[in-house]
């Protein structure tokens, strides 16, 4: 047998097998080298209570080429792309070494979603919240873990967000007052929130920028 | 103790340098025998804008590895094999240094040793080894012995004698062949060759390091060799790569820039970045005779006589403004206060420039409170202001009209050499049929191929000089450069329009002679510019008029 499909079949039914560390992996499309990995958010993270999938594709030359890897869920995070899931981990490119298995590799994911890496980011914007202001971002996170991958949310978050809407203000990680501040002005909403979230309109950066420059993005 | 070993490179260098110009001589020889005898008497005398430099082959690249090789194995009193690696990672002179100071440090970071701390635990062998780091230098004289037996170790795969192994990578139990490096990660010998052919083909990497997890031990030489048994493809791949990694690292050694060209040239003579302002390093690949490049920049070919940094310099300019340069002449005129570049796209003529708010006149470029209520018609041209205003902006145009003068001439340098070369082409198919239909032979009517070939590699010269005069200074220095130039300009276009000139069977003798006698005037003359520019940086005469890298010091100090 094809010592690739060997391999893998191996790592599939040990992923099966072992219950303990609650990490699956499942079939796509019945091909055992297109596979759909899920773990659960780390505790004592903003990902707590979330439940996270993870696209796995095989290449040809695996293990000694490493699995391409990305999330399927939306995850905010400054290593992984808010828009597109690709995630930024040495051992997916150069650090990657054929005796990690896709367990392993999961299970390193699952790590990277508590030791956020902001000074190599592959999301600038998100490690720019990270940076600015700890607290906001771990907000914002929860409350992506909350609509993205089903988390439980922080009781008394926002009131709406509960009954299924996306409260979109709470998704970029600003202050509803802000927005409303600027939407006054006579700007459409969505675009104020593109703005402020694109020049980083958070915590102590809130003083720095002044309502000049907002408006000066805003009618660009 | 590295510059002992630098001193003995030098002097190899130097017995093939001599080799390799009588051979270039003797080759040039048999080309130019038509020629007067005059024409050769500068051989075996080494101009001063050549450049000493030896091209190499593929194998003698690999020859100059081993032998590298050799020579560190011998200073450090270590196994051949056990420096491949090592000689790839560090600049030989410094390798040696730090070597003599923390072997261990050197060989951990050569991927050769392991790291203290692994060491105790996996190598039972360098049992003696895992004292604190200090120690380690007293012992010196024990290493090369462990060096030799650890590598005896590497390329000797471990037989497993007890229990079933299951390889950690296939999961193969039926797997008997397993090879392990110094660090006892034992794989199969299956997964080895897959993980060092992958390597190879597809990343195109010569640093192989050992399957496990952060594990930094390299594979050396002989261990993938063992690994890849009979894939000499991919062994030759490896060691194409080792060879590209050994030039790299080497400041010595260039590949040719030249597409799918394998050779590689050795310049020590430009091997550091300060004597580029003395010398001009064009060197030949020795594959063709149009492989010549130059070894101190990435310029991909022949821009003698002038240095780098100013050929660089130009070239850059060059890009900036040439193409821009004439649209702005032709479209737009400089606000006569702040020298902005202003546009005109419409409008009445009272211009306000946007930078300093400076209001003037667009047809005469006098200032607009003179102008009273003459709006959009303007009287007032003989006016002083206005005058002023036009001398002000005729003298910012003029730096723009220098610059243009010489990049025009750079240019139609470069133009006319294609063409002539485009011409010869007819030229060589006129003479192949009259050398059928006429008793002329072979050999008389190859002098035009001789006088297009000088032609354009004087116009490439010419073409170069124009860079150059361009940030020289003014003065004498300069009239004389330019004066060397003229001539040789002159002759140039003498002899290219020689060679233009139609041709019939009974004439061809007179043209023949004119012809020849012109090319080696038109050598003769370049040679000349050539040294004297040569020459003149290696005096540090040339002054420039911008601040060039390198010079800056120099500069300063003598104004």
């Amino acid at each position: 047998m094809d010592a690739r499909l060997r391999r893998v079949n191996k790592e599939i039914l040990d992923c099966k097998n072992d219950r303990a560390s609650n990490i699956q992996v499942d079939l796509i499309d019945n091909s055992p080298f297109h596979l759909k990995g899920s773990f659960n958010g780390p505790e004592g993270t903003p990902y707590e209570g979330g439940h996270f999938e993870v696209d796995i594709v095989i290449p040809d030359s695996y293990p000694f080429q490493p699995v391409k890897m990305k999330f399927i869920t939306k995850v905010y995070h400054p290593n992984i792309s808010s828009a597109s899931g690709a995630i930024c981990l040495d051992i997916l490119k150069d650090a990657w070494s054929p005796v990690l298995t896709l367990k392993s590799t999961l299970i390193s994911l699952q790590s990277l979603l508590c030791s956020p890496e902001p000074n190599d980011p592959q999301d600038a914007e998100v490690a720019k919240h990270y940076m600015t202001s700890r607290s906001s971002f771990e907000e914002t996170a929860r409350y992506w873990t909350m609509i993205y991958a089903g988390g439980p949310g922080k009781e008394g978050l926002k009131s709406g967000a509960k009954s299924g809407s996306k409260d979109e203000v709470a998704m970029a990680g600003l202050e509803k007052a802000h927005v409303d501040q600027f939407e006054a002005l006579g700007f459409d909403r969505s675009k104020v929130i593109d703005v402020l979230r694109r020049m980083n309109y958070r915590g102590a950066n809130v003083a720095k920028i002044n309502d000049d420059r907002v408006v000066e993005e805003l009618l660009k | 103790m590295s510059s002992d070993y630098e001193y003995s490179d030098q002097e190899y260098y130097d017995e093939d340098d001599e080799q390799m110009f009588d051979e270039d001589g003797s080759a040039s020889d048999m080309e130019i025998d038509a020629f007067p005898e005059d024409f050769k008497s500068k051989k075996g005398k080494q101009k001063s804008y050549e450049v000493p430099h030896e091209p190499l082959t593929q194998a003698q690249i690999e020859q100059f590895m081993a032998q590298d090789v050799e020579n560190i194995s011998g200073i450090f009193g270590v196994d051949v094999s056990i420096v491949d690696p090592l000689i790839l990672i560090l600049a030989k002179d410094r390798l040696i240094e730090k070597y003599m100071d923390n072997p261990t440090a050197v060989l951990v970071k050569a991927g050769l040793e392991l790291p203290e701390k692994q060491t105790e635990s996996s190598s039972r062998s360098r049992a003696s080894q895992t004292g604190p780091r200090r120690s380690t230098r007293r012992q010196n004289s024990d290493q090369p012995r462990s060096g030799v037996s650890k590598i005896i170790e590497r390329i000797t795969p471990p037989v497993e004698d007890y229990g079933p192994f299951v390889c950690p990578i296939c999961f193969d139990d039926t797997q008997t062949e397993t090879m392990a490096l110094a660090c006892n990660h034992k794989f199969c010998s299956a997964c080895w060759n897959a993980y060092i052919t992958s390597k190879i083909r597809t990343e195109g990497e010569h640093w192989i390091t050992c399957m496990a997890e952060d594990c930094s031990l390299v594979t050396p030489d002989k261990f993938i060799h063992f690994a890849l048994k009979d894939d000499k493809a991919t062994w030759e791949r490896f060691q194409e790569l080792l060879v590209r990694h050994f030039v790299s690292c080497n400041p010595n050694l260039k590949f040719c820039p030249y597409p799918s060209c394998t050779n590689a040239v050795s310049c020590p003579a430009a091997s550091s970045k300060s004597v580029l302002t003395t010398i001009v390093p064009i060197v030949c690949c020795g594959a063709s005779d149009s492989h010549k490049f130059c070894f101190g920049c990435t310029i991909d070919a022949d821009h003698r006589p002038v240095i780098c940094a100013v050929a660089k310099m130009w070239l850059q300019k060059c890009q900036d403004d040439s193409e821009t340069a004439n649209w702005i002449k032709s479209n737009t005129k400089e606000c006569s206060k702040c020298q902005s570049t202003i546009e005109k796209n419409g409008g009445c003529n009272h211009m306000t420039c946007k930078k300093c708010k400076y209001e003037f006149c667009w047809v005469c470029m006098g200032p607009w409170s003179e102008h009273g209520t003459a709006w959009y018609s303007c009287n007032r041209y003989d006016d002083k202001s206005s005058i002023d205003a036009r001398d002000a902006q005729s003298k910012s145009r003029a730096s723009l009209e220098r610059y243009l003068h010489y990049y025009n001439r750079w240019a139609n340098h470069e133009q006319s050499a294609k063409l002539s070369v485009e011409l010869y082409a007819k030229t060589e198919k006129k003479m192949e049929e009259m050398q059928i239909t006429s008793e002329l032979t072979w050999i008389e009517v190859q002098f035009m191929k001789k006088a297009v070939d000088e032609v354009f590699k004087c116009r490439m010269t010419l073409k170069w000089t124009y860079a150059m005069a361009y940030y020289l200074e003014k003065g004498n220095q300069k009239a004389l450069f330019e004066d060397n130039q003229r001539y040789l300009e002159n002759a140039v276009e003498e002899l290219s329009e020689l060679i233009e000139s139609p041709f019939e069977p009974e004439t061809i003798a007179t043209l023949r002679q004119k012809v020849t006698d012109k090319t080696v005037y038109v050598q003769n003359r370049n040679e000349i510019m050539l040294e004297d520019t040569a020459r003149g940086f290696q005096e540090g005469r040339w002054k420039w008029n911008v601040t060039v890298n390198g010079f800056d010091q120099a500069e300063e100090g003598e104004e």
